[in-house]
């Protein structure tokens, strides 16, 4: 009997570790390999052989947030230019030696380009690129000085900049919040952008910040419920315009601003428009839009095409990489979107210069 | 359940030496705290609490949206907490709580988004049994190590949800690979006019009447169905595990199995049942997470609260109403942190040096020197940093939690007395 049981704890745990094993490598590498079919077909003819490598941010393809704009710009480039990818997602916890680790395994598989979705991959960007320097490297929302790397950032501070004209414009009680995901630069610069534009169209009125989680903790990125939490916490105040920059949090934030009939502010791709949020789209005043997905299809083509540009290609609103959604026509009347044009042809045109960075 | 069974009664002449409250208060020469006393203590908090914000002008630290905020965090982490409870008092630690967690809040969305918000409410329960009870097959039937197993149903929930969310979340219209679609509002209610009424004297800032109301106003407005649930819950858990020759026994098994099986109790059975209770409610706090402070599946939003709620019902010292009181300061924190915290954790520090002070002149009085001095330096430490700022970083607002817990802990670890055969392995017929 007792020998029985021992054999069965040995292939019980066995099979719990080849299932933690698993478990572990679906975490850390939920990758996919499709090859069009006409790639497949002619050899190298179609998509000129080239072959995506694309490594995400916390969250992955499915964060219908930043990731997913990323994911729509390769699923472009896919059907239209028939280039091959392989998609590896960063897991929850994971060190920066998983994200070198894995811009290495899509180097020597001979992906090139390789496009890496997200500030925090800057050092393994700048650390595999020297090491592969016949492969081609692009990095969204971070500058990496090599020859062989295309830095694709965004003016954030443009289209906040436009999110907080707009929030100004509707606020009654001059009390406008902003909920930052994570308390890191790059959010930082949605703040500075933000409270820039509100001061500018109204100032008497007043702009809470407030961050859900401090780094290394990325989880402000994708909890709705602290989302929701801190936006109550707001809506309690008076504030009766938020502006929630926080991934998927965000989404947790616009339902408590929907159910208490004040304004939200959508970020990255136009929020009104996502079916998760159908029900509170009402309160969806616009979006701060960031085309991740153009910039990616655009690199994409010039590498197919043989013109990469290399160094910092900035996506602002002059060059429509960044803007704002009038889809929510009921809500935004002509007085306002006319403030919101007139504001975006000064930044063009150079007039104003939204501030990066937030002032202590 | 009423009626004492034989068994109950020999369960409890075995188990004197070990579990009488009163004799252990009698070893350690401690006194238990009446209810009265509790009372004085909860009363004495109040004002103190009340005069801070009356001087500080922190209006948010008893406002109706800070409490009402307080339980919506506190509710999931006393849920683990609790499913703890029962695991522990059987005498199995479970560390499993954050996977079972993860299970409850997949298996309830991926229920609740497609019927009803309450089959999903079963669903997740069910799912957290599920991880329940193969804790309790391999640490109870096999004994492998408590925490081994564990660890490992931690990395399996993760494993197995993030693959089942990709399979059935991820075509689904607006769902996505790591989001199920959302999921119909489970309900509230709120005490008719009253809620409204109390809100109303809140809004005053009186000062305590303005307090009192914000509190009760917070924790009857909007309550959701699943957070009266919870209550019933840690009431019932009471009431079964201290009340009926059932908790009798199952304690038991946690305080010394040998002499439980030696009067007739099955001390396997009883594991068993604990575990699986204890996965269950686990599983209904992720099922709160996916359904009451947001209404989706979302990779990831356990965010370690099962951990957090193991570390609430050691703070509780092994007993509902103290796990209860874990769960809300942590909840409490949580919650002042997410509402611009900042004002009212700077508030919250003059109570605290004020607090540190008071028991410094304790300690002298009763010649406690070196006690006094610490307790007397870090208040006046504490006194200097309030006066010479307006706020505290928000860096410091996100650690407050910890540091509140480690603060409470280090002052009451002494007080903590867990269930004597806790983690430990135990295998039918050990004692003959």
């Amino acid at each position: 009997m007792r020998r029985v049981t021992k054999l069965a704890a040995v292939v019980l745990s066995g099979s719990l570790g080849i299932a933690t094993l698993a478990a572990c490598g679906s975490t850390s590498d939920s990758s996919s390999t499709t090859t069009s079919p006409s790639g497949s077909a002619g050899a190298g003819a179609a998509g000129g052989g080239v072959k995506v490598g694309m490594a995400y941010d916390i969250g992955g393809r499915g964060d219908q947030s930043f990731n997913d704009s990323a994911a729509r710009g390769l699923d472009q480039a896919k059907q239209q230019l028939g280039v091959a990818t392989k998609e590896l997602s960063a897991g929850a916890n994971e060190t920066p030696a998983d994200k070198t680790q894995r811009l290495k395994d899509l180097a020597e598989a001979g992906y090139s380009p390789i496009i890496a979705i997200g500030f925090s991959y800057a050092d393994a960007v700048k650390t595999v690129a020297k090491e592969h320097p016949n492969t081609k490297f692009a990095i969204v929302d971070s500058v990496v000085d090599a020859p062989n790397v295309t830095s694709l950032v965004f003016t954030e501070e443009q289209s906040s900049y436009l999110a907080g004209v707009a929030a100004a414009a509707k606020s009654k009680t001059h009390k406008i919040g902003f909920i930052g995901g994570v308390n890191v630069p790059l959010i930082n610069k949605f703040e500075a952008g933000f409270t820039a534009g509100v001061k500018a169209t109204d100032p008497s009125a007043t702009v809470t910040p407030q961050y859900l989680s401090q780094p290394p903790d990325f989880k402000g990125f994708t909890s709705p419920d602290l989302g929701k939490a801190a936006a109550q916490g707001m809506l309690d105040k008076g504030v009766d315009v938020v502006y929630a920059a926080a991934g998927s949090s965000g989404n947790g934030a616009i339902e408590a601003v929907a159910a208490k009939k004040a304004w939200a502010i959508g970020v990255d791709s136009d929020q009104y428009k996502q079916d998760a949020l159908a029900k509170s789209r009402d309160a969806i005043l616009t979006s701060a839009i960031k085309n991740v997905d153009v910039a990616v299809f655009d690199f994409i083509k010039s590498v197919k095409d043989g013109s990469a540009k290399t160094g910092t290609v900035t996506f602002d609103l002059k060059s429509g990489g960044v803007g704002y959604s009038k889809t929510n026509t009921a809500a935004l009347d002509a007085a306002t979107v006319a403030k919101i044009e007139k504001a975006k042809q000064d930044i063009i045109d150079g007039k104003v210069t939204p501030p990066t960075t937030v002032k202590q | 359940m009423s009626a004492p069974s034989p068994t109950g009664d020999k369960t409890a002449e075995a188990l004197a030496g070990t579990t009488g409250a009163g004799q252990a208060a009698r070893l350690t020469g401690r006194r238990r705290l009446s209810p009265a006393v509790v009372l004085l203590i909860v009363a004495g908090a109040l004002v103190a609490v009340s005069a801070v914000r009356a001087l500080t002008g922190a209006q948010d630290v008893t406002s109706p949206g800070q409490i009402a905020g307080a339980l919506t965090m506190a509710v999931p982490i006393g849920l683990a907490g609790l499913g703890g409870l029962w695991a522990e008092r059987a005498g199995v630690v479970n560390i499993g709580l954050e996977g079972m967690m993860i299970l409850g809040t997949f298996f309830g969305a991926w229920a609740g988004w497609q019927t009803s918000p309450w089959l999903g409410v079963l669903a997740g329960m069910a799912g957290g049994a599920l991880g329940g009870l193969v804790h309790a097959f391999v640490t109870v039937t096999i004994g492998v190590d408590h925490i081994v197993s564990g660890v490992a149903i931690n990395i399996l929930a993760l494993g197995a949800t993030q693959y089942l969310a990709k399979l059935v979340f991820a075509d689904k219209p607006a769902g996505s690979p790591k989001q199920s679609p959302p999921i119909d509002d489970i309900g509230s209610v709120s005490l008719p006019w009253v809620s409204d009424w109390l809100d109303k004297v809140a809004a005053h800032h009186w000062f305590l009447v303005s307090d009192v109301a914000g509190i009760l106003g917070g924790l009857t407005t909007d309550v959701s169905l699943l957070t009266l649930l919870a209550v019933a819950l840690l009431i019932g858990t009471f009431f079964a595990l201290w009340k009926t020759a059932f908790g009798l026994r199952l304690r038991s098994c946690g305080e010394n199995p040998t002499a439980a099986e030696s009067l007739g109790v099955n001390v396997y059975r009883y594991k068993y049942l604990a575990v699986i209770a204890s996965g269950a409610l686990a599983g209904l706090g992720g099922v709160f997470i996916a359904m009451v402070p947001s209404h989706i599946y979302n990779e990831g939003q356990t965010g370690g609260r099962g951990y957090i709620g193991l570390a609430a019902m050691i703070f509780g010292n092994w007993r509902p109403g103290g796990l209860a009181m874990g769960a809300g300061l942590f909840g409490y924190t949580d919650s002042l942190q997410l509402r611009n915290g900042g004002p009212s954790v700077h508030a919250l520090l003059l109570l605290v040096a004020v607090l540190l002070l008071v028991i410094a002149l304790w300690r002298a009085y009763r010649r406690r020197w070196t006690a006094a001095v610490v307790s007397a330096v870090a208040g006046a430490g504490l006194l200097v940093w309030y006066a010479t700022t307006d706020t505290v970083p928000i860096e410091f607002v996100g650690a407050t939690p910890y540091v509140a817990t480690l603060l409470v802990l280090s002052l009451a670890s002494q007080r903590l007395r867990m269930p004597k055969a806790d983690g430990l392995v135990y295998r039918r017929g050990q004692g003959k």
